[in-house]
């Protein structure tokens, strides 16, 4: 079963199409790698997903709900990071995780539990501006992890991290599905990264899906096709060369 | 809820202390033109609160004013300076009932400060003038005007912040907008009705019919200027 679900999703500005029919599936319960390389649309989409930018056509459902109708319930159900943390400056990471908790009605002790979660328990009394950006990304994850909602959009949530880091918050990711019985629907431009985490992967170039399955699916077509197979990485390059050089060699 | 929530957001930020320290400089302005000129003032026949009001409401209300501007703009800066809105966007809630907590808050902190400055008219009435039986009820009246016709400065600031995420320009333009008002003939009832220009008006410049007038026109612009909010959130979110 689908718990994302799209239908010729679209967006453009004026007449650049960031986004073009758009036809994704994610599947309940799996950790699903959104790929593609900068500028590809992956953000806009997951903006699309949030409410944050209004799809120019198409449509999506998630959990079984439609948007723009169903928006606050939509809302209700997932947790989210979008390109970089986003917090109140003056307020400590603790009293950011409250304002959260209280607009999604959340038990208090939901604070501290996000806290743990991501490490930051000791440093629960600082001010976020006074974060590393290491730290700030990890208030982002706590604040989209906050109340272990069933769908997680998450946005390139290494970026800024150390290795430490990265591995840290690429072994939760993978565990959060057994973990909190969850989606998550993760970008990354880096197929190395998204290969460690995810069950089922999309490759996006230009706006438009070029693969949707598993790894193992991803391996055998491009084999098929005569891409590279040995390396992931030249896959996801040699298919995405491909598709640029369809397209008229627009890069 | 939200007036909460919006409350918690401004947290150190130096919002209340404005207000604070900005009423009580407010409240000194016809404290100190009493103490340093009172002769000027004490044979006049009028009402005592009139008199203090005439001579001291147009600094007063500028400096009120100017820290309904600066308070809009620290309340959405909050929401800029980190992408915090970001978050706050991705969450079951509105843009709008955001910005309507953010007006409770102004519109709460604006009563702090017209009280601190209602209690300094009547301390000098009192110390200054004979005290009347009507002093309380004409200092309850007069900044109940003034809150009146204070709210649609203070949605139309909120409105201002909202729209620009660089807060400079929010504050630029609110100045200006001050500035702008205080070039306002006061006999001019529609140019009066710029909502930067109407905290300048008192109650005793003006017949009953005027006020009266200024009153629903002062309701009128403030749910105007509400939906004008509602509208802009609309459409910035199609355009994004």
């Amino acid at each position: 079963m689908n718990i994302i679900e799209t239908k010729n999703l679209t967006k453009t500005y004026g007449g650049f199409a960031a986004v073009s029919g758009l036809n994704l599936h994610v599947p309940k319960g799996t950790v699903y790698g959104f790929l593609g390389p900068n500028g590809a649309g992956k953000s806009t989409t997951m903006k699309m997903f949030l409410g944050l930018t209004k799809p120019s056509g198409g449509s999506f459902v998630i959990d079984g709900k439609h948007f723009p109708g169903d928006r606050a319930q939509i809302l209700k159900e997932i947790g989210s990071f979008i390109e970089a943390p986003a917090f109140y400056g003056n307020l400590t990471g603790e009293e950011n995780l409250d304002i959260v908790r209280k607009i999604l009605g959340l038990p208090k002790a939901s604070v501290s539990e996000a806290l743990e979660i991501v490490g930051l328990t000791q440093h629960r009394k600082r001010l976020a501006r006074k974060y590393s950006l290491g730290m700030k990304q990890r208030l982002g994850l706590a604040s989209a992890l906050i109340g272990k909602p069933p769908i997680l959009i998450l946005d390139e949530p290494t970026n800024g991290l150390d290795p430490v880091g990265i591995h840290e918050i690429r072994t939760l990711i993978r565990s959060l599905p057994q973990q909190f019985v969850c989606t998550v629907l993760v970008s990354s431009h880096l197929l190395s990264e998204i290969e460690l985490m995810a069950d089922n992967i999309g490759i996006l170039n230009h706006g438009r899906l070029l693969f949707e399955g598993t790894l193992d699916t991803l391996k055998r077509n491009a084999a098929a096709q005569g891409y590279p197979t040995d390396n992931l990485e030249d896959t996801f390059l040699a298919l995405i060369d491909a598709d640029n050089q369809q397209r008229g060699g627009a890069r | 809820m939200s007036f909460v929530l919006e409350l918690r957001k401004v947290k150190r930020t130096g919002f209340l202390p404005a207000f604070l320290s900005g009423g009580i400089l407010a409240a000194a302005v016809p404290a100190l033109n009493m103490a340093f000129r009172s002769e000027m003032y004490v044979g006049m026949n009028a009402a005592p609160v009139n008199i203090l009001l005439d001579a001291n409401w147009q600094m007063m209300s500028m400096l009120n004013i100017l820290l309904v501007v600066a308070g809009a703009c620290i309340l959405y800066n909050t929401e800029y300076a980190d992408n915090a809105i970001q978050r706050m966007c991705t969450l079951p809630t509105k843009e709008s009932t955001m910005f309507f907590g953010k007006t409770a808050v102004l519109i709460t902190v604006s009563i702090l400060l017209l009280m601190i400055e209602a209690v300094s008219v009547f301390g000098c009435s009192i110390h200054w003038f004979e005290e009347s039986a009507d002093l309380y009820m004409e200092t309850l009246k007069n900044f109940g005007f003034f809150l009146m016709l204070m709210l649609p400065t203070i949605l139309f600031s909120l409105v201002i912040a909202s729209v620009s995420k660089n807060m400079w320009i929010s504050l630029g333009i609110g100045v200006v907008c001050v500035f702008v008002a205080t070039m306002i003939p006061s006999q001019n009832f529609v140019l009066t009705l710029f909502p930067f220009a109407l905290p300048f008006l008192t109650l005793e410049s003006h017949t009953a019919d005027v006020i009266r007038n200024y009153t629903v026109a002062g309701a009128v612009e403030t749910v105007l200027i509400a939906l004008l909010e509602v509208m802009i959130l609309k459409v910035r979110r199609s355009f994004e």
